[in-house]
């Protein structure tokens, strides 16, 4: 065991190489460039002598007249010790930026992969002992029409139904809390935080409840045909310990290991949910980036996210000898 | 939503929101002989969130709204008369060959920390504009002209142009002045006032949460008439309809409206009791530009029957609710500059397919496509992605040039992308707006040497037209300056490089407890208002 995970750590190192550098080359690649982005239509078609001179200052200024490669050398040494400069847009470092939002993107996809993972095991068990019945015909059509629905349109309706001006004023439809709440006790921050959660994490998860639930129903129809299943029903087991005791804890394998591939989306935030609800996520960070052709910002994001990755697929075949015994790395 | 800042090209740098200049100061309350007190918040919507607060760095539209509030410059332009009026400058002369501007600072200006504020920190915020070290490309161009900046004394500054300019008072004397003292020699770009500025003007800075709002409170320091607004909350919400139902639950005060919110959305009795509804003009047009080096528009016959062919009345009307006019020409339209007895190319068919005849397009092989010398009449429409107006726009026009014989393909392109295509001149016909200050300076967009690299993508090239923008840049004197602008106007007119398309309205909903509420042909100003004891909120 010992030796696959250092197998499989230094695995990192080149993989890791291998994205970053990909990425530096496509972003460098992309049409547009971070001095046109900051200046403006006008600026960026105003080019006279003076303004080409004004063009090679900003790339000077930015470090992007050098050569690629040694640019990329730079990059590499500086993000090994997690220092990914200073972003084009702001000028503030690109590690706090990316600090400031993580624990808000994370905060949010833990109680939604949370939500998905408690409706939809229930919901994948019940399908598959209740299999072809007309219940769980009802459950799969009622989850795939979910499936089927653009988050910013549930998400539009929510806010005009449910956060109040015309209609029902129920949930809270900005931002993650109540203004002058930071004076309040921690058990009143905490409920007033959850109850602005409750909207953008429903948009969130609910179309997350169809895939899941599909994996825990077939993982579940699989189980129960075995023949250890049929011993146990033999045994006179009523039926509650045969499903949860037995098939249950055999079932959830393959949703374990998806729960690891999760970690990477876990962080990067969705667009449309955090600029409708207007959250400072790290979707809408890498998004704006992106469009402002923010290179250091954009490479950080990348690499965070590559390494977090790359230890969500370690993560995840660690776990899958952890449930079950017969995997073993030795 | 960066859309929005997008729309606004700023096209000759000063982010002034300048509106109509020939219209009456507008009053929407009656004082009703109460006296102003001070207290209260306003809440106002900020659809961005601004990158940095430091008016030398910062180069969108709603940083400068807020700069606007913490910073004075030297000179301002007096809300209702437009003219230039002294602010942080008591006074200022002009030499008589229109080369030098000396600006007296008050001797009673006090940066937020409480130090006085002196020529050299105008100085200093000059030299950083010029430093290539700092991050304002976008600033340099328009300082480049000026040979020197001196200081006379404590509270004396001189500017000294190479050449004769007629936007040099302007340019000098609504200059950002930073206070020298705070920055001194640190890095600049990335200075933590950045975020936290220091100002000298009527509000000073509180605090910014970063994805959600920025707060400014009363300057009680400030030397001159203080605003009776206590804070000012910018809160930062990306999305339209949010922010919306943000207004109607009262927790948002003072917003912009889209055409279709003002039209449709905010129409109820109960809205209309709760806030009043406010529009002005804004300094600027969009158009749509067809690229003269393409053969198809090369013949000006062709152009001006596509404005034929194009009924912007209905435009107007169907996308912007009639909230704007139709423009001719490149001036703001409620200027002087504006030549108002050039009447638009009206909506007519059968003129433009004469037009269009006589310029040897005809359908020859019967596929119900124009052509000529075997080139067939179809070309690409370029717009930038997300922009609602532009996309509808885009169809409206396809499909009426389609029944005409004439193919238009839309191509749409995310922004930078759609940019470096503007470019490389790598386009057919495209859709976009400038922005511009009160008195616009139209050599970047229309001058000649601007044809290949510069801002007039479109390649127009006139000899008269070159002359008069010249003679405009260098006449000081205003009644000249407008004749030379009304025959380049009417130059541009009868060349269509463009087809211009509106002047569009700021529509602006406000809660009705501010009072002293005023339209002027600027906008509004939230430092005059005040809210009555009785009716104050927070």
């Amino acid at each position: 065991m010992k030796e696959y995970l250092l197998r499989r750590l230094l695995m990192i190192i080149p993989t890791y190489l291998g994205i970053t550098i990909v990425t530096f080359v496509i972003i460098q690649l992309a049409p547009g460039s971070p001095v046109s982005a900051k200046l403006g239509i006008g600026e960026s078609l105003k080019d006279n002598v003076l303004n080409r001179k004004i063009i090679e200052d900003t790339k000077k200024l930015y470090g992007l007249d050098r050569p690629l490669i040694a640019q990329y050398f730079d990059w590499l040494k500086r993000s090994l010790t997690f220092d990914f400069g200073d972003s084009f847009k702001d000028n503030r470092p690109v590690m706090k930026k990316i600090a400031e939002r993580v624990p808000v993107t994370l905060q949010i996809n833990i109680i939604a992969i949370l939500a998905v993972y408690l409706i939809s095991v229930p919901i994948g068990v019940f399908s598959a002992v209740k299999h072809n019945s007309l219940a769980d015909k009802a459950v799969t059509v009622i989850i795939f029409v979910l499936y089927s629905l653009p988050n910013f349109w549930v998400a539009i309706l929510l806010i005009t139904f449910l956060g109040g001006g015309e209609y029902l004023d129920i949930f809270p439809i900005y931002g993650l809390n109540s203004y002058g709440i930071e004076g309040a006790s921690f058990f009143n921050f905490l409920l007033d935080r959850l109850w602005h959660l409750v909207l953008p994490v429903t948009c969130l998860a609910y179309a997350g409840l169809a895939s899941l639930s599909r994996y825990a129903k077939v993982g579940m129809l699989d189980v129960i045909r075995q023949d250890y299943i049929l011993t146990a029903r033999a045994k006179g087991l009523s039926e509650k310990a045969v499903i949860f005791k037995h098939a249950l804890r055999n079932s959830v394998i393959p949703i374990v290991t998806l729960l690891a591939g999760l970690l990477p989306a876990m962080l990067g935030g969705s667009v449309i949910v955090e600029s409708i609800f207007s959250i400072p996520g790290m979707g809408k960070l890498g998004f704006e980036s992106i469009l402002a052709r923010d290179y250091p910002t954009i490479m950080g994001i990348v690499s965070i996210s590559a390494l977090l990755t790359l230890a969500g697929f370690l993560i995840s075949d660690i776990l899958y000898a952890v449930v079950d015994p017969r995997i073993s790395y030795e | 939503m960066s859309q929005k800042i997008i729309i606004l090209l700023l096209l000759a740098g000063i982010t002034f929101c300048a509106s109509c200049a020939e219209k009456e100061v507008v009053d929407v309350y009656d004082n009703a002989g109460l006296e102003p007190v001070t207290g209260d918040t306003l809440v106002r919507l900020l659809p961005a969130e601004p990158d940095l607060l430091n008016p030398v760095l910062s180069t969108d539209t709603y940083a400068s709204i807020i700069e606007a509030l913490i910073f004075d410059s030297l000179i301002e332009r007096n809300p209702e008369t437009l003219a230039f009026r002294p602010l942080c400058a008591e006074k200022w002369e002009v030499s008589a060959d229109g080369l030098e501007y000396t600006f007296y600072l008050r001797k009673d200006i006090k940066w937020q920390d409480g130090l006085p504020m002196t020529a050299h920190d105008v100085k200093f915020s000059f030299d950083r504009i010029k430093d290539p070290l700092v991050n304002a490309p976008h600033l340099r161009n328009y300082y480049e002209d000026i040979e020197k900046l001196e200081v006379m004394d404590d509270y004396t500054v001189k500017f000294t142009y190479n050449k004769k300019y007629f936007r040099a008072l302007e340019i000098c004397g609504t200059m950002s002045i930073l206070p020298e003292h705070l920055y001194g020699k640190s890095p600049f770009n990335n200075s933590r006032l950045n975020r936290m500025p220091v100002g000298n003007g009527p509000y000073r800075f509180l605090q910014w949460n970063t994805g959600r709002d920025i707060v400014l409170e009363r300057n009680k320091g400030y030397w001159g008439k203080k605003p009776y607004i206590e804070k000012i909350v910018f809160k930062i919400i990306t999305d339209n309809t949010v922010a919306l139902q943000l207004l109607k639950k009262r927790e948002i005060d003072l917003m912009i409206l889209t055409a279709l919110q003002w039209e449709s959305q905010t129409s109820s009795e109960k809205f209309n009791s709760r806030f009043s509804k406010l529009k002005y003009y804004v300094s600027g047009y969009s158009y749509i530009g067809w690229n003269i080096r393409n053969p198809l528009f090369a013949d000006k016959r062709v152009r001006i029957a596509m404005t034929h062919f194009i009924d912007r009345k209905k435009i107007l009307e169907k996308l912007l609710y009639n909230l704007g006019t139709v423009v001719t020409g490149n001036f703001y339209v409620n200027s002087p500059e504006y030549n108002k007895n050039i009447n638009p190319y009206e909506y007519n068919p059968q003129k433009a397919g004469e037009l269009l005849r006589d310029a040897g397009w005809k359908d020859t092989d019967g596929d119900g496509i124009l052509d000529k010398d075997g080139r067939k009449f179809e070309f690409e429409f370029l717009i930038p992605s997300g922009n609602d107006f532009r996309e509808k726009l885009a169809t409206i026009i396809k499909e009426d040039l389609a029944v005409q014989g004439i193919n238009v393909e839309i191509k749409k392109l995310e922004w930078a992308v759609f940019i470096q295509n503007l470019s490389e001149r790598d386009f057919d016909a495209t859709s976009l707006g400038w922005s511009m200050p009160l008195e616009a300076d139209p050599y970047q967009v229309w001058h000649s040497s601007q044809a290949e690299q510069g801002s007039n993508f479109v390649g127009f090239k006139n000899k008269r037209a070159d002359e008069l923008i010249l003679l405009i840049r260098e006449t000081l004197e205003k009644e000249k300056r407008i004749e030379y602008c009304h025959e380049f106007h009417e130059i541009i007119h009868e060349e269509q490089p463009y087809t211009f398309l509106f002047c569009s309205e700021s529509l602006v909903a406000l809660d009705k407890r501010f009072m002293n509420v005023k339209v002027y042909p600027l906008g509004i100003r939230p430092i005059e208002w005040y809210v009555p004891e009785e009716l104050q909120k927070y």
